[in-house]
């Protein structure tokens, strides 16, 4: 009962208090610098977890914007449809999963929500130009509304246009990390290159779009799909391609009808799975999700233990400080201190001592993921306000979770035991 | 201040008590045992006075000094501190009483260490959130002739300095009575005396001192001696106006003219 009404005062009164919080922080700072080493290993626990949600969470965040950065630029009504054969017994029936011109024809002719698809040949090449020769560089073969469906502009000279498409027109545009592999400026335009040992002009140079997941988007060739059939023939039957719909929000009813058409032409009967695969922006988000979720857990195991370990050293260190500052408690006592001056000021002690480290860890927290947004293939980082509040309102928690009962027994001590304590 | 409306010693008989005890008992238990620590005191001490309260350990002497600055709780017998009766007050109040009417001088200084002069003579107006505190603290300092040693921590101190703080401290509040427990018990003997003038001089601009000691020089400052045996009081030299019972032993204290 006691114990009840001494902590109820202790609240009732806080609004009264700021003079003498101010007071108390200030004692609480001054015990803290005298026992710097001390201090420092009580609160390792609470650096430990606020540096992992700090670092974690910035991480995740910075990815976060990355993705949806990247989506925003990949063209938010778009999909890629692939060809994909299907696993187990039927797809060995079935041999490898085809997709023609004729395919997409269709779909341009029969799909009411799209508004125009481009095919696209994937494959990987070897770029002469002078005595520079790149090999496994990306290359595309598609058509000239590659430009608008992807997002994804030449600003330097022109991209290939119908009738280049048409004739199966050797020529090629160039992204910058290709030109800057090749050691060359934007002269290149209007030269020309060997591509798979083929003549190629340069017509233009792709804008540049940074890497996305460690792959360089800037590291591609971008030529007409019917020239890339005539070089690999192989390809006329596995073509994918790229679909834009009338609208992002009728993804899902451009998708129903590319199915039902690919389905019907495939000659797939109800049962059988798709012979194609098509790759929705929601996936992308769908799997980074996944990864905020395992993230998240992580963080959540790694912060609660070390939470704990660190109130457990709080609360341990504030013990020994409530029997090492007796005989100051009996004094405060002894000059009109109650009981719950003298736990708000040990709760106090706590909660500054927790927060100091919360603010440590964030300062490392910060520091780490700033480090490693530094290399290459890192994404930027960004600590959100919110996760800096969360983790100074965590250790702040802490120091009152775990400072009570240290607190509440240094205000119980009576005043002439604790002046006659040696 | 206070002190300024002092009458001065010779108006001691018409003054107020500000202590009046009342058939005090104290009983303690140690384990099974009882201890009768004191055992009907009676006793009054009026504004201005300067008392020393001997006593062998044992005598209760210690016990009747926790109940005067209201650190312990009697268990029979009434306690009044200016009129009011503290007997019987929660230990919040008592805290407010020690905080507000009761300035503490302490054998071991227990001053706080890391923080300054200044900081540790405030201390006691910060729990009475007090008005003014810098000043009054200032104020007391300057009583003690202190003032240069205001931004000085406790370990640049030596212990004559130390215990101006404490009497600094304990004057900060204008309290009642200022209650001393062997205030020179920790210094030498040319300390001991500056600090016993100190005293002096506080009694002579109307501060109510009361002394707990064993040792007879100091008992020789004070203007009446109380001595206590087995929790009773064995002889008073009176308070001024009525001497009360002086037992045998009393007869040879030498006592200071008025």
């Amino acid at each position: 009962m006691k114990a009840v009404r001494v902590l109820v005062d202790a609240l009732l009164f806080v609004p009264d208090r700021v003079a003498a919080l101010a007071g108390n922080v200030f004692t609480a700072l001054v015990q803290i610098r005298a026992n710097k080493i001390r201090s420092l290993l009580t609160v390792l626990g609470i650096i430990i977890a606020v540096t992992s949600i700090i670092a974690v969470v910035s991480m995740v965040e910075g990815f976060g914007n990355y993705v949806t950065s990247f989506l925003r630029g990949l063209g938010t009504n778009m999909m890629v449809v692939y060809p994909e054969a299907v696993r187990g017994p039927r797809g060995e029936f079935l041999r490898r999963a085809e997709m023609t011109i004729e395919d997409i024809q269709a779909i341009d002719a029969g799909a009411a929500a799209i508004r125009r698809t481009s095919p696209v040949v994937w494959n990987s090449a070897v770029i002469e130009y002078g005595r520079q020769q790149l090999t496994g560089i990306e290359l595309r073969g598609t058509n000239e509304f590659f430009q608008a469906i992807r997002n994804f502009y030449a600003d330097t000279g022109r991209f290939f246009g119908a009738v280049d498409v048409e004739s199966g027109a050797p020529v090629c545009v160039l992204g910058r990390e290709v030109l800057r592999k090749l050691e060359c400026d934007e002269g290149i335009v209007g030269d020309y290159v060997h591509i798979d040992g083929q003549r190629f002009q340069v017509v233009g140079l792709l804008e540049s779009k940074g890497s996305f997941m460690g792959e360089n988007q800037d590291q591609m060739i971008v030529i007409p799909w019917s020239t890339a059939v005539k070089m690999y023939p192989r390809a006329r039957k596995y073509l994918g391609f790229y679909v834009e719909a009338l609208q992002e929000s009728q993804i899902p009813e451009a998708e129903g009808q590319l199915v039902r058409i690919l389905r019907q032409r495939h000659g797939l009967k109800p049962g059988d799975k798709n012979d194609f695969g098509i790759f929705k922006q929601d996936q992308v988000l769908q799997e980074f999700h996944k990864i905020r979720l395992i993230a998240t857990s992580v963080l959540a195991g790694i912060v609660s233990i070390s939470l704990l370990v660190g109130g457990i050293g709080i609360m341990n260190v504030m013990l020994v400080s409530v029997t090492e500052r007796t005989r100051e408690i009996g004094l405060r006592k002894s000059v009109g201190a109650r009981r719950r001056d003298i736990l708000l000021q040990f709760l106090t002690e706590a909660v500054v001592l927790a927060t100091v480290g919360g603010a440590i860890g964030i300062a490392l927290g910060y520091s780490i993921s700033y480090l490693v947004s530094m290399h290459p293939s890192m994404v930027p980082v960004k600590v959100p306000l919110w996760s800096v509040g969360l983790a100074l309102g965590f250790s702040a928690g802490v120091g009152i979770f775990f400072g009570i009962i240290p607190a509440f027994k240094a205000a119980i001590i009576h005043p002439i035991d604790a002046l006659r304590h040696e | 201040m206070q002190s300024s409306s002092f009458a001065g010693p010779a108006a001691a008989p018409a003054a107020q008590p500000v202590i009046e005890l009342l058939d005090l008992h104290k009983v303690y238990r140690v384990g099974t045992e009882l201890v009768y620590a004191l055992r009907g005191v009676s006793l009054t001490i009026r504004e201005n006075e300067y008392v020393a309260i001997m006593g062998q350990s044992g005598s209760g002497k210690s016990t009747l000094m926790n109940i005067l600055g209201c650190l312990d709780v009697l268990t029979k017998g009434t306690y009044r501190l200016r009129g009011g009766d503290v007997s019987k007050l929660s230990q919040s109040r008592l805290a407010h009483v020690r905080g507000r009417q009761i300035g503490f001088v302490f054998q071991s200084f227990e001053l706080l260490g890391r923080t300054t002069a200044l900081k540790n003579v405030e201390l006691p107006l910060t729990y009475t959130r007090a008005r003014h505190r810098r000043q009054r603290a200032i104020e007391a300092l300057r009583r003690v002739n202190l003032l240069d040693r205001a931004h000085h921590r406790p370990n640049q101190l030596s212990g004559g300095q130390k215990q101006r703080v404490a009497i600094a401290r304990a004057l900060a509040q204008q309290p009642d009575i200022i209650l001393a427990d062997e205030p020179t018990g920790n210094l030498d003997s040319a300390t001991g005396e500056e600090i016993l003038q100190i005293f002096d001089r506080l009694h002579a601009e109307g501060q109510t001192i009361i002394i707990v000691t064993h040792e007879e020089d100091i008992a020789r400052h004070c203007r009446r001696v109380v001595r206590l045996r087995d929790g009773q009081v064995l002889s008073d030299t009176g308070d001024g106006d009525r001497v009360q019972r002086a037992g045998t032993p009393a007869a040879t204290i030498p006592q200071v003219a008025p």
